[in-house]
């Protein structure tokens, strides 16, 4: 994720000219979760330089994504690590190790931290401590300071990019989903999967090819497998192919032939075949604890 | 001199009633409290949140000539601003730009984009006071533009969005106040109601969507720990008024950290609820929680549909709403209590209800590392849904869906979104329910899976909307039988919406980056007179 560059300095509410940002194309939004997407990425690149007193038109903030290379980009996680280990020698004790709080304050949620610009708001308080509250003073350099600034920001990303965003968190390990029971999983997959799938055909390898909740979701209902249709017209012909649309006033098909085929549905017999059909009707049936022992069952599958 | 004097009476007089013959550009408030008939001006047409409009021209027996009266092209992608209508002119916002386009033609008038912002992404729309509109805005601002020439007036900071607060929200005009309400998912912030001065931007109340100490809600957060300060129940979509009651309903999000529900024990109020609020003092009168002590993002920011009938042989006013978590509630809104409660489609989150009508969370359903498959979720979400008086129908787009849901931070530590959800399998359908026993009286699917588009009903007997494989339809309101159809070249991206010019009914959808006006065609429009006036 990208660090933020350019944020308000102050949360109190005023009336503010606009002034320049960058330009970001970006994309149709229908649901509330791409809109918190944009967010993320909005206001890390073009959050907000409206301040009191901010001239019209001043300088578009540095370093945005778009303008990084990948040596910058490796620069940056090389700092984020230097970081990372003095946080945890010097501020994991108070802070958290990952940066939740503890005896010290919540960073993830800090105002402060939030509205930092380069160390402007952070660095201080690292070099100068808060006696008041019992923070020492870290005689860090400005390099250091930069340093845990990094880390504390790459932090903080993460931390807004934990949602149901794919990829990430993509990297849930088997081991804290496989805790069902391989046998109990195989005599499900006996009595319900093997008349369409097999250990050793299709599914051989098969949990090394998917990472763990990949695996699972897949298993669960492996969507994006299309239907196929038989379309039987007044004269008798059949065509048959891959359904594309099948909405009440058009049917359409991709052929066996390799052609576009579409007719109007009334008139034309349909006969669809939903190869997800057997899915659907276990999504219903299965309990937790089915799904525990598939899965735990075709991590076996390696 | 009595030359004189008859010559400024009549100059007078003309100017008299040359200023009357002028069309009121402006939005008076009182107007909203009007029926739409000749106007759209407000996100949802009138106060009630129905979106059912009196105009008739257009009906079921001849809307299968509906044709394209004309297009408006945005050149902008994903649309999905319900669109106002004051006086002839259309006003349309996406992120950051409004557009005023003439409602006859189609053609723009002006086009505004923020300066030095760049225009694009979604926007809820607009609300109109006087000769203002207000727009949110990604970066969680109020914008005041001019309707006249499409210049800004002015800005004013509604939440911080270094804590990543955000604004897609229409605002609802209320007499001489604006109700507004944010967004933001991502950073564990209280959500909250305000009402602003509409001259110059300032706040008049807050509502906040946490308790205070002195309110009982406060016990249903622990307070071993400050998760109260972390809030949600984020207010993002556009509540209802009744003018009588004087009262506005708002619904509210999902309380943070999102899908972890060990940090805060309890019902957490106000979150997931529908809340009426006193819109002169930002007191709150009642509530009802929908979700309590949510652990699956089942926000509560659907329409609170506001209606009057009988229910169960007695007279109520009534609050009807298509929640998220699957549920139909139906409430008296002078009080809140629930008079039924019940699911829309498959649901296995819940366990029964509680004495208020609210559903029970199953413990066993939460989210948990490795996993639990919980059905019923996102049965709706914002797009609008209908209820049409003349058929006693609630009109809703829903899907069937079964989720699996993994608690990806357990503990107390967790910040923000605590989990991930799958949503596998879901199938779409319109559904048409019976306010008075929940039950579906007629469903519609065109065998796809996108049903999620708002919807308009109508006193000629028609209901409008797009079908789940992006056919905009009109069908038979009390029959579910399709009258008409149009494949546009996208999604419908929120709802239709309908008003009435020189006896002409235009119909309006916004499709991705173009607006549709469909009318009758014209011949036909003259030989058609709208009864609904």
């Amino acid at each position: 994720m990208i660090a933020i560059e350019a944020s308000p300095r102050e949360t109190k509410r005023r009336r503010s000219a606009s002034d320049g940002v960058d330009a970001l194309a970006w994309e149709n939004l229908h649901l509330k979760k791409l809109a918190i997407l944009t967010i993320l990425v909005l206001s890390a690149v073009t959050l907000l330089r409206a301040q009191a007193g901010a001239p019209p038109g001043a300088a578009p903030g540095q370093g945005r994504p778009g303008g990084r290379n990948p040596a910058q980009k490796e620069a940056e996680a090389a700092a984020a690590d230097r970081g990372s280990t003095l946080f945890k020698e010097n501020c994991a004790v108070c802070h958290g190790e990952n940066l939740t709080g503890g005896r010290g304050p919540d960073l993830i949620r800090s105002s402060l931290v939030r509205h930092d610009k380069n160390g402007d708001l952070i660095g201080p308080v690292v070099t100068g401590g808060r006696a008041d509250k019992g923070m020492p003073a870290f005689p860090f350099t400005q390099a250091q300071v930069s340093d845990l600034i990094a880390f504390i920001q790459a932090q903080l990303a993460l931390f807004d990019l934990h949602t149901r965003f794919s990829p990430y968190p993509n990297d849930i390990p088997a081991s804290r989903l496989a805790t069902g029971s391989v046998e109990a999983g195989k005599s499900y997959f006996d009595a319900h999967c093997s008349s369409c799938h097999s250990p050793t055909g299709d599914l051989a390898h098969v949990a090394s090819k998917y990472n763990p909740p990949d695996l699972e979701v897949r298993f669960l209902y492996p969507s994006g497998t299309p239907s196929t249709a038989i379309v039987t017209l007044p004269s008798g012909e059949k065509y048959e192919g891959t359904l594309l649309v099948n909405d009440g006033f058009n049917v359409a098909i991709q052929g066996k032939d390799g052609w576009y085929h579409s007719w109007p549905s009334n008139g034309v017999k349909i006969e669809v075949h939903d190869p997800l059909a057997a899915h659907e009707a276990l999504l219903e049936k299965y309990t937790d604890a089915d799904m525990h022992n598939i899965f735990t069952y075709l991590e076996t599958l390696k | 001199m009595k030359k004189l004097l008859a010559l400024f009476a009549l100059m007078f007089a003309l100017t008299f009633v040359s200023a009357a013959c002028l069309p009121a550009q402006e939005l008076d408030p009182s107007q909203i409290l009007k029926p739409p008939t000749n106007d759209w001006p407000t996100f949802n047409g009138d106060y009630t949140g129905r979106r059912y409009s009196p105009l008739t021209q257009i009906n079921k027996d001849n809307v299968g000539s509906l044709a394209l009266a004309w297009a408006f092209q945005s050149h902008s992608q994903g649309l999905q601003s319900m669109p106002l209508e004051v006086d002839g002119i259309l006003y349309i916002s996406g992120g950051n730009q409004i557009w005023a386009v003439d409602a006859r033609t189609g053609r723009q008038i002006w086009h505004f984009v923020r300066p030095g912002f760049p225009p694009g992404g979604g926007n809820k729309g607009v609300a109109m006071w006087k000769n203002h509109l207000y727009m949110n805005t990604f970066d969680a601002q109020l914008l005041c533009v001019d309707a006249q020439t499409g210049k800004m007036l002015w800005q004013v900071q509604i939440a911080d969005p270094a804590l990543k607060a955000f604004g897609t929200v229409a605002p609802l005009v209320v007499g001489n106040h604006l109700i507004e309400g944010t967004s933001g998912d991502t950073a564990d912030l209280p959500g909250f109601l305000e009402s602003i001065n509409p001259v110059d931007g300032k706040i008049e109340w807050r509502w906040d969507s946490m308790p205070k100490p002195n309110d009982p809600a406060w016990n249903t957060w622990p307070h071993d720990t400050d998760v109260i300060t972390r809030g949600g129940g984020m207010t993002w979509l556009t509540g209802t008024y009744d003018p009588e009651l004087n009262l506005i309903y708002w619904g509210t999000g999902n309380p943070h950290p999102v899908e972890n529900g060990d940090t805060r024990v309890g019902a957490n109020l106000y979150t997931c609820s529908i809340v009426a609020l006193n819109p002169d003092t930002g007191k709150l009168v009642w509530y009802f929680q929908s979700s309590p002590h949510d652990t699956h993002d089942w926000d509560t920011v659907m329409t609170p549909v506001l209606f009057d009938g009988t229910f169960k042989g007695k007279p109520r006013k009534m609050l009807a709403q298509a929640n998220k978590n699957g549920m139909f509630f139906v409430l008296d809104r002078t009080n809140g209590q629930a008079l039924l409660s019940e699911p829309f489609v498959p649901a296995n989150w819940f366990s029964g209800f509680n004495k208020r009508g609210e559903p029970i969370p199953a413990k066993d359903k939460e989210p948990q590392p490795d996993g639990v498959l919980v059905s019923g979720g996102v049965g709706t979400n914002w797009q609008a849904p209908s209820f049409d008086p003349q058929t006693g129908l609630f009109y809703v787009n829903s899907r069937e869906t079964m989720g699996v849901f993994y608690l990806t931070m357990p503990g107390k530590n967790a910040e923000g979104w605590a989990g991930r959800d799958f949503f596998l399998g879901s199938k779409s359908m319109l559904k048409a329910i019976d306010y008075q026993t929940g039950k579906t009286s007629w469903e519609h699917t065109a065998n796809g899976r996108g049903g999620s588009s708002g919807i308009l009903t109508t006193a000629g007997h028609l209901l409008f909307t797009a079908d789940d494989a992006q056919n905009l339809v009109a069908l038979d309101p009390a029959s579910g039988k399709v009258l008409w159809h149009m494949y546009p070249g996208g999604g419908l991206g929120t709802g239709p919406m309908t008003y009435e010019l020189d006896n002409r009914q235009y119909v309006v959808f916004p499709v991705d980056g173009v607006v549709y006006g469909f009318a009758l065609p014209e011949a036909l429009s003259a030989s058609s007179p709208n009864l609904g006036q």
